[in-house]
């Protein structure tokens, strides 16, 4: 063998090896990583979200002065909750119309929160009533915790999961040689060809979002993964609590003096840091120790046009309104820590930068999607009869079933428990969430109990009629149907309600694709050989 | 604007650069256009996406406009994906009622 064929077959060994971690890597955890992608790419819309599953709560036709509100909030918390060590409060945004506040509450019964929290409005500080929901937050919160088990126990699958899928994206761009050649290569009605080459697609546009997503997934937690450095190099409370400044405005609340004194004017120190940042530009107001000499508040900068999640903040002494500390800047680590987090979130995203996520994103899941498919039609062709085939094909076939259409009828489920589950049902907010997960587990027994290709049709069916119908129910049970977001220029609710229709016709679009795809014999025959071997030769460029 | 003026040159980098691939020629004309006339649309697409890129950062400095740039190239890229495989598929229509 000469050394140019030498090369060669390492060049070829090393592609498959890496073809076949790429395979794994990807089915093992694939269907957790397709729900956290999928659930991911809608909490780019979370606050809308959350407006939208409060529609007691008005519109806000102009945003609201912050400097204003934060006073209004602060006159709120004397009277809801005195004595209370440290409240904050996100102040009304663009895409927020109430202004939303925690504070600390007494120690209760060991396993509680010691946290109570709220809605206020801006117009008048009072504490709103809307109905018990968790809105766009219980997707956010679920693309990196998950639900029904302990938080660190879902942060560490997440983390796995993402470890996984940077694996994933590393020997699938090894594995895929010719990147730049097929980029804009697609086959249409070729079975795997055009599975692998939308797989491909999906995965080279958005390529450097997808790395940076995952990657900065990991470092949005990796005190938590990797917590050894931090604890060797600090030790004392004094270095701990100089760490926390540096990756966080909320801190713990130092020690009351005990001598009253009433809070100085909030309005004045927020104004203050408008002038520094821009009359929109305020993110939160934290207060510690309200009332007491030993008062300190602290306004933050806000997240828009800044790719950097460092805390940056003016503190204030609450009793004489004296500028105390501005913090403009952290250190290199934190601040390489923030830029990354802020990547992450793109939270600091104009209206057009967040649809950009938002569509990448959603290739992302497309990618994640297509390739635990890819794993299913690739292996079918060889099914020695595809109407018996193996336990573990079923499993991944009907798994597949479950976390991809299932998933869009689960989360559609979720926005119609928001409006049907009755506004005084006691813990009302954990009910919607229950109702997402029966209505998952009931795609997931559906897709076990019908045969295949029926329950990709009826739940992708089902997925559409739920989504498409979403604005109806909107329209009937709230004040705010589509014609009048339209007409007030609501975009949030008009937008929220089309988006519907446009996801609606994507699922009727999969569900017809679907029902019209005929399984293909396995390859047997001479003539049928030239096909076989293009599909051996895509499964090495995969 | 911004937006506007760099998802469009976006498209335009993308387009020229899908007409100097090898078979997307094959799909689009028909044939393979001239190696000069390849390295000219190479050139107008490179040259496009570095506008684009130039304009997002004038406006929104290195951060943002990184991000924004990433965001319009790819999906730019899906745009110009998705017009050819509509093509390709109207085309084959045709000749099948032929």
């Amino acid at each position: 063998m000469t050394a140019e064929g030498d090369r060669a077959n390492t060049g070829r060994g090393i592609r498959q090896s890496m073809s076949d971690l790429h395979t794994w890597v990807g089915l093992l955890l694939g269907w957790v990583l397709y729900a956290m992608f999928l659930t991911g790419t809608v909490s780019y819309f979370k606050d809308e979200l959350s407006q939208w599953a409060r529609p007691e709560l008005a519109r806000l036709a102009e945003r609201p002065d912050p400097a204003i509100v934060a006073q209004r909030v602060a006159n709120a918390f004397d009277k809801i909750a005195p004595g209370t060590s440290q409240w904050s409060v996100r102040l009304p945004d663009d895409r927020n119309n109430s202004a939303y506040a925690f504070w600390r509450t007494a120690p209760g019964a060991p396993g509680q929160r010691g946290f109570a929290d709220g809605h206020f409005d801006a117009a008048t500080g009072e504490r709103v009533n809307s109905r018990d929901t968790l809105g766009g937050e219980f997707f956010y919160r679920f693309h990196f915790q998950f639900h029904y088990m302990p938080v660190v126990w879902g942060r560490w699958l997440a983390g796995i999961a993402a470890m996984f899928m940077l694996v994933a994206i590393i020997s699938g761009v090894i594995t895929h040689k010719k990147i730049f050649v097929e980029f804009f290569t697609f086959r249409w009605g070729k079975g795997q060809r055009s599975w692998l080459d939308a797989h491909n697609a999906l995965s080279v546009f958005g390529l450097p979002f997808h790395a940076m997503i995952t990657y900065t997934g990991l470092v949005t937690l990796m005190a938590m993964y990797m917590p050894w450095g931090g604890q060797v190099a600090i030790k004392s409370p004094a270095e701990r609590q100089h760490m926390q400044a540096e990756l966080s405005a909320f801190t713990q609340p130092g020690k009351p003096t005990g001598q009253k004194t009433p809070l100085a004017s909030v309005e004045e120190m927020v104004r203050q840091a408008q002038e520094r940042w821009g009359r929109d530009n305020i993110g939160r107001v934290n207060v510690s120790h309200s009332g007491d000499v030993a008062a300190r508040v602290v306004v933050t900068r806000g997240d828009p046009g800044r790719v950097s999640m460092s805390p940056q903040y003016m503190e204030f002494d609450g009793a004489t309104g004296r500028l105390l500390s501005v913090r403009d800047q952290v250190g290199g680590a934190a601040e390489t820590r923030g830029v990354l987090y802020a990547l992450h979130l793109g939270r600091f995203s104009d209206m057009v930068t967040r649809w950009l996520y938002f569509l990448v994103s959603f290739t992302g899941t497309a990618m994640v999607g297509t390739g635990l498919v890819m794993w299913t039609v690739k292996r079918r062709q060889k099914l020695p009869d595809p109407q018996r085939p193996y336990f573990g094909f079923r499993l991944v076939e009907r798994l597949n079933i479950a976390s991809i259409a299932g998933l869009s009828v689960a989360m559609t489920a979720f926005m119609w428990g928001n409006r049907l589950l009755p506004t005084t049902l006691a813990g009302r907010s954990n009910w919607e969430v229950d109702l997402f997960f029966i209505v998952w587990a009931v795609t997931l027994l559906h897709a076990v109990l019908r045969p295949a290709k029926a329950a990709w049709v009826e739940q992708l069916w089902a997925a559409a009629a739920l989504l498409a119908l979403l604005p109806l129910l909107n329209a009937v049970t709230t004040q705010r149907p589509l014609w009048h977001s339209l007409a007030r220029g609501d975009w949030i609710f008009a937008g929220i309600d089309l988006m519907c229709w446009v996801l609606a016709a994507l699922h009727v679009a999969l569900a017809l694709r679907t029902a019209r795809d005929r399984v293909k014999a396995p390859a047997k025959s001479k003539a049928a050989r030239p096909a076989a071997m293009a599909v051996a030769s895509g499964e090495a460029a995969e | 604007m911004i937006h506007l003026v760099a998802f469009v040159l976006s498209l335009s980098g993308f387009g020229a650069l899908a007409c100097a691939a090898h078979r997307q020629q094959r799909d689009l004309f028909g044939k393979a256009l001239q190696p000069a006339t390849r390295h000219m649309l190479r050139l107008v697409a490179f040259a496009a996406l570095l506008c684009a890129f130039g304009v997002l950062v004038a406006q929104h400095g290195w951060a943002l406009g990184l991000v924004m740039f990433s965001g319009h190239t790819s999906l730019a890229a899906g745009i110009v994906v998705c017009v050819l495989i509509g093509y390709a598929r109207t085309k084959e229509q045709k000749l099948r009622h032929r």
